[in-house]
Order: structure tokens, then C-alpha cells, then sequence
């Protein structure tokens, strides 16, 4: 138990933090409850899917700044071919545009790898790219979504032999975001091709040397965060029930969670664990923030310093490991 | 009788607190999800005035930052966990915070939309009209004209709701001045440096064109003409303090500025005092139409010059009040502050 705490010591802290954070905020608003858990866990959705995009990008030693642009596009794409359509055919929707995702995340892959450009260039290229096509499929705020798809995100599922008293505390939206990022992220873990991830981001001339086909991986890798992107625009939609063609916050928001969830910014270190839980931490300062009534142009500054303190106290922690 | 003391003084306590819950201590929370633009500024400022002018709000919760409609739908869900009694919202657009909205409506909270319309039925709207507001500053810079000629189109944010609706009201208008072109149609994103900048590059084409519009992005544009020693050609904006101020002042300028009030962040406060005090307006829509004010007939300068005000921020629109809606004075908006601030 010592030795998982001590090799987990990032994600240990930052469940502590966010434990701390939830009894803060019961003491600032007693009735906090089951509905903010599940307000906390719908507004973290689309964040935790761009962080979770950023992640696998980051590991593997590069860094994706479309990443909020290409949410823009699956989610109008969504959006648009659900418009006036049958249920049944938002299935395939989903489907298409996670294709879609992938698809755009290939093109970003491929452009740096035939390139040779810095990822950052590229990627800083295909954000004004992916946002011109967003605004090519949709002008302006429009759309719509199909009902039970806007349904998986509303309310907690009761499952018989549980009392909803219990359930109640683990909303829809959770357990869709669990299952959403396991489906992908455990087969990815278990891979040759998820350890060649975090071979190249760690020396990818040694892991050439060791025979990975560094460039195959890292288009592989930048596919994956486009299809984490296409859910973080699938989830837009399902939230607002309409597509919206300017990006979001979420690309500072996923640099943000990745660096807070202690992967390495130079790549081949961290998990996907952390930055989720960077995320509800982050969201939870802003519920926090928003009871508090905190003057609007300070929370902006508090949400940067908090992230820099922790960021700080994590690194010294890690210093210390390695002289002890 | 230590007992007996303390009930008397229990229940002296509590009457005391059923009296001030009488006295209407409102909470009100705020959504909004620009920062850092004149107009939207004024709109915060008007509530904080209003609120406080009221003095029927015990505090305000403001939610106000950059962010996307989902954010929004945070936003606003935090508000009801903060157990305000209404909120007013500045929505990021027309039909995406619908589900927020009825979650608040449902818990007996009241909701007022201000600037732009909302779909969701369960809310009050209180919206400039953004189709009328390009209609007519257009219709009026086409007649200017002559009705034939080029003119370059500046408008704001790419893919946002208001300018998609201007974008209709703008073309309506040219679809009644066949002769007129779009000469150079940009997006000034609604961000002064921006908006200058696009101008400035299109004077340098040395194209030659006969009027601008601007979508409230407009005191730069004059300055651009000034700077580069170009001849002026008319120019349509909003009523921001700086442009009012030219339009007033500067040689050969001819224009006119489109009303577009930031004051009704204030009217909707106001409306969600009604609302809360049981009064319910005739109808759950009101839309605030706009004014022009042109500087070519003695009229119109009369009104520009009793508009103008060189003590505000020149990006802020001069109507810093609605009459009827807000009570604060100008130097409680300027000021900025809300209830116990």
C-alpha cells in the first residue's frame, strides 16, 4: 500500500486535493450535493476529453494545439447531420464522426511526420485550418442532436439492487466518460503500440533503435487524440443540443490539465488518470469561485495561481524523490 | 426566567430575520461569456448599478468570463447550486444553454435573457434587435451613397449568434440597392486592434470604395482614415462614446451611429426584480429597437451632440441608460459596483 502511494504519489495527491476541494466547498454551500456532482461531471466532460486527447499527444512527445478546433468541427459536423434526421441515424452519426476525428488527427500526424516541421507549427497551423472548416460547416450556432443522446448525459442510470440513493451519486455522464475513455485507453495501455507511444516520447531514437517505427507511432498517437477530440465534440453537442462553430476553451484547458495531471511535457511520463482528475479539480475552483462570488476579473488569476502552486509544490516533491 | 429571557429574545431574533426577508434581499447571479469588450463591460457595470440602485439586492453572483456555450451551461448550473433566486444571462447563443435554463425555470428560478433571445419558452427575453440594428444603419449608408457604389462590410465575430442575425439584416438591406456591392466583407472578431488593422490593409490596396459598415468596431476605422490622410467616406457604426464623440468633431466626416445600448444587462436586472416582486410583464418578450443618429441634417446632430459623452470609455455606447427599465445615475455605472461593494 506504502509503495503504491509512494509510486503514485502525483495521483494521490491530486484525489487529496480534490477531496479537500469537495469538503470546501460543502462547507461554503451546505447544500451541495448529488446535483452538483452531477453539474460538476457534465461541465468536466468535454474538458476531460480534450485532456484526455492532449495526453496521449503529449506522451508521445509531441503537442496538439488543434485540438479545441478540431472539437469544433466533429461537434458541428454531429450537429448538422442530426439536424431534422431519425434517431436511429444519429447512430451512425456517431460513428461517422469519430471516424472523422481520427481522420483529422491522421492528417495532423502525417503533416509532421512528411514534414518535419515542429509539431507545435503544425499543429498551431491546423488549428486556424480545422477552424475555417468548422465555419465552412456551419456558419453560425445551429443544429440539433438527437434525444437519446442528449438523455445519456441527463440524470443517474438506476440499476436494480441498487438503491437510488446510491446511484445517484455516480450520473450519467460519469460513468459515460469512464467508459468512454476505458474503451480506448485500456487496449491502448495493453498494446505493443501503446508502449511504443511511450517509447518514442521518452527516446525515440532508442526506440527506433529498438526497431519502433517512430513515425507510424506518432501518427498513430495524433489519430488517437483526434478521436478523444471527435468524443470532446460529440459531448458539445449532446450538452447543448446545437453545434457551435468557434472553439471552446479547451486547448489551454487540456495543457493545462495534462501538466496538472503530472504527465511530462517532453514526453514518455504520466498516465491518463491524472489530467481527468486535474480536470474535475479545475472545474470544481471555478464552482468554487462562482459560490464565493469572487469578483469575475480575479478568478481568472486565482484558477492561474493554483495551477502554478501545485505545479511548483509537485516538481520539489519530485526532487526530493529522486535524492532520497 | 433566564429561559423565558432568552425565548423572548429568540423569538425578537427571529421576527427580526422574517422582517429583513420581507424587505426582498434578492440573489441575483449573472452568466457572460465575453470579457474584455467595451460593450459587454457596460452590460456588467448596468447590472451592478441596477442592482444596487434597486435596493431590493442583497448581493449579485457574477459568472463572467470567455467561454463557449457549454461553459455557459456551467455556469449557469453553478448559479442554481448557489441558490440565487434569478439569473440573467447574456447567452453565448440562442438555442445551447436551453437545458441550464429549464433546470433553473424548474426550480422556481427566475431567468431573463438580455441582448440576445434565448428559445427555451420558460425565460424572459429582453434583446436588442441585432436584424433591425444592421437594417437599418445599411439602408441608411446605401441612400447615402447614392444608392450604387462599393462598400467594405466589417463584421464581428465569425460563427456568433448576433452576427449571424446583423448578417440578415445587413442583406436584407442590400437586397433592396441592387447597384450596391460588397466591395471587401472581413471579421473584425469585435476587437478594435483588429478591425484597424483590416482597414488599414484595404486602404493600402488603393481600391477605391464609397462607404464602410461596422459592426460597432468603429472609432479605429475613422482613426485609420484620419492617420493615413485619405479622403473620409461615410461610415455606420454604434453608438460607442468614442465614434459618437467623432462624428461631432471630425472635419468631412460623414456617419451615423446605430443605437445598441449595453444598459440592458441594467433593464434585465430590473425585469428580474419585477419578475421576482410577482410582477409579469405583458409579454415574455421585449425587444429594445434600435435608433440612428446621423450627423447630415441639424436633427440628427442635435441628437448626436446631446449623445455624445467624452467622460465615458470610447468604447462604451453612450446610452448608458434605459429609460423606464434602469434608475441608477451615470456616476453609479461608471463607478462599477455592485451591492456591497
Amino acid at each position: 500500500m506504502i509503495r503504491f502511494l509512494r509510486s503514485h504519489y502525483w495521483i494521490t495527491g491530486l484525489f487529496a486535493i480534490l477531496a479537500l476541494l469537495l469538503v470546501i466547498t460543502k462547507i461554503i454551500q451546505p447544500e451541495y450535493g448529488a446535483s452538483g456532482i452531477d453539474s460538476l461531471a457534465r461541465a468536466a466532460l468535454p474538458f476531460a476529453f480534450a485532456a484526455a486527447a492532449q495526453t496521449v499527444v503529449v506522451i508521445a512527445g509531441g503537442i496538439d494545439l488543434s485540438i479545441a478546433s478540431m472539437m469544433a468541427v466533429t461537434s458541428v459536423t454531429a450537429a448538422v447531420m442530426m439536424d431534422g434526421a431519425s434517431e436511429e441515424y444519429a447512430i451512425f452519426v456517431v460513428i461517422f464522426v469519430l471516424c472523422l476525428g481520427a481522420l483529422m488527427g491522421t492528417i495532423n500526424g502525417l503533416l509532421i511526420v512528411l514534414t518535419r516541421v515542429p509539431d507545435i507549427v503544425v499543429t498551431l497551423a491546423m488549428l486556424f485550418v480545422w477552424e475555417g472548416v468548422a465555419l465552412m460547416i456551419l456558419k453560425a450556432p445551429g443544429g440539433a442532436a438527437a434525444e437519446w443522446l442528449k438523455g445519456l448525459l441527463v440524470g443517474s442510470l438506476s440499476i436494480p439492487g441498487i438503491p437510488d440513493a446510491v446511484t445517484v451519486w455516480f450520473p450519467k455522464s460519469l460513468i459515460l466518460l469512464a467508459v468512454c475513455l476505458m474503451a480506448v485507453w485500456i487496449p491502448f495501455r495493453r498494446s505493443r503500440f501503446g508502449l511504443s507511444v511511450y517509447a518514442i516520447g521518452s527516446n525515440s531514437l532508442a526506440a527506433f533503435r529498438t526497431g519502433v517505427s517512430v513515425n507510424r507511432v506518432k501518427v498513430g498517437a495524433y489519430a488517437m487524440a483526434g478521436l478523444f477530440a471527435a468524443m470532446g465534440g460529440l459531448v458539445l453537442t449532446m450538452s447543448t443540443g446545437i453545434g457551435a462553430p468557434i472553439p471552446g476553451p479547451y486547448l489551454l484547458a487540456s495543457v493545462a490539465a495534462v501538466v496538472l495531471g503530472g504527465v511530462v511535457l517532453g514526453g514518455g511520463r504520466g498516465g491518463l488518470l491524472g489530467p481527468i482528475v486535474a480536470v474535475f479539480i479545475l472545474r470544481l475552483v471555478r464552482t468554487d469561485l462562482t459560490f464565493l462570488a469572487v469578483d469575475p476579473n480575479i478568478t481568472t488569476i486565482v484558477e492561474g495561481t493554483i495551477m502554478v502552486v501545485v505545479v511548483m509544490i509537485g516538481g520539489l516533491l519530485a526532487v526530493r524523490g529522486r535524492r532520497s | 426566567m433566564k429561559r423565558l429571557l432568552s425565548g423572548v429574545l429568540l423569538g425578537a431574533f427571529v421576527a427580526g430575520m422574517s422582517s429583513t426577508a420581507l424587505a426582498s434581499d434578492y440573489t441575483i447571479g449573472v452568466s457572460n461569456t465575453v470579457q474584455g469588450n467595451g460593450w459587454r463591460e457596460e452590460m456588467v457595470c448596468a447590472m451592478k448599478a441596477q442592482a444596487k440602485a434597486s435596493g431590493k439586492v442583497k448581493s449579485l453572483n457574477i459568472a463572467h468570463r470567455n467561454t463557449d456555450a457549454a461553459g455557459q451551461l456551467e455556469d449557469i448550473r453553478n448559479l442554481i447550486e448557489a441558490g440565487v433566486d434569478a439569473i440573467v444571462v447574456n447567452p453565448a447563443n440562442p438555442e445551447g444553454i436551453n437545458s441550464a435554463i429549464k433546470e433553473a425555470t424548474d426550480k422556481g428560478i427566475v431567468v431573463v435573457a438580455v441582448d440576445q433571445a434565448v428559445t427555451e419558452p420558460s425565460a424572459y427575453v429582453l434583446s436588442n434587435n441585432q436584424e433591425e440594428y444592421a437594417y437599418l444603419g445599411a439602408k441608411w449608408l446605401f441612400e447615402e451613397i447614392g444608392g450604387k457604389g462599393s462598400v467594405v462590410y466589417m463584421r464581428g465575430a465569425a460563427g456568433a449568434a448576433a452576427d449571424d442575425d446583423r448578417d440578415k439584416g445587413f442583406k436584407r438591406a442590400l437586397a433592396e440597392y441592387p447597384d450596391v456591392k460588397v466591395a471587401h466583407e472581413v471579421f473584425t472578431g469585435w476587437q478594435q486592434d483588429q478591425g484597424k488593422q483590416q482597414i488599414l490593409d484595404y486602404i493600402a490596396t488603393g481600391i477605391p470604395f464609397d462607404g464602410v459598415w461596422t459592426s460597432g468596431i468603429d472609432n479605429v476605422i475613422v482613426d485609420a482614415f484620419v492617420e493615413s490622410d485619405v479622403p473620409l467616406v461615410p461610415i455606420v457604426g454604434a453608438d460607442n462614446a468614442g465614434f459618437v464623440g467623432q462624428l461631432n468633431s471630425v472635419d468631412g466626416l460623414v456617419g451615423a451611429a446605430v443605437t445598441n445600448p449595453g444598459s440592458v444587462g441594467g433593464a434585465g436586472v430590473t425585469l428580474a426584480i419585477q419578475l421576482l416582486d410577482g410582477d409579469k410583464p405583458d409579454a415574455q418578450t421585449v425587444l429594445v429597437d434600435p435608433q440612428l443618429w446621423e450627423n447630415k441634417t441639424e436633427e440628427g446632430k442635435a441628437q448626436l451632440a446631446a449623445a455624445a459623452d467624452p467622460s465615458l470609455d470610447p468604447e462604451w455606447p453612450v446610452s448608458i441608460m434605459i429609460p423606464g427599465w434602469t434608475t441608477y445615475s451615470k456616476e453609479d455605472i461608471i463607478a462599477c459596483k455592485g451591492p456591497g461593494e
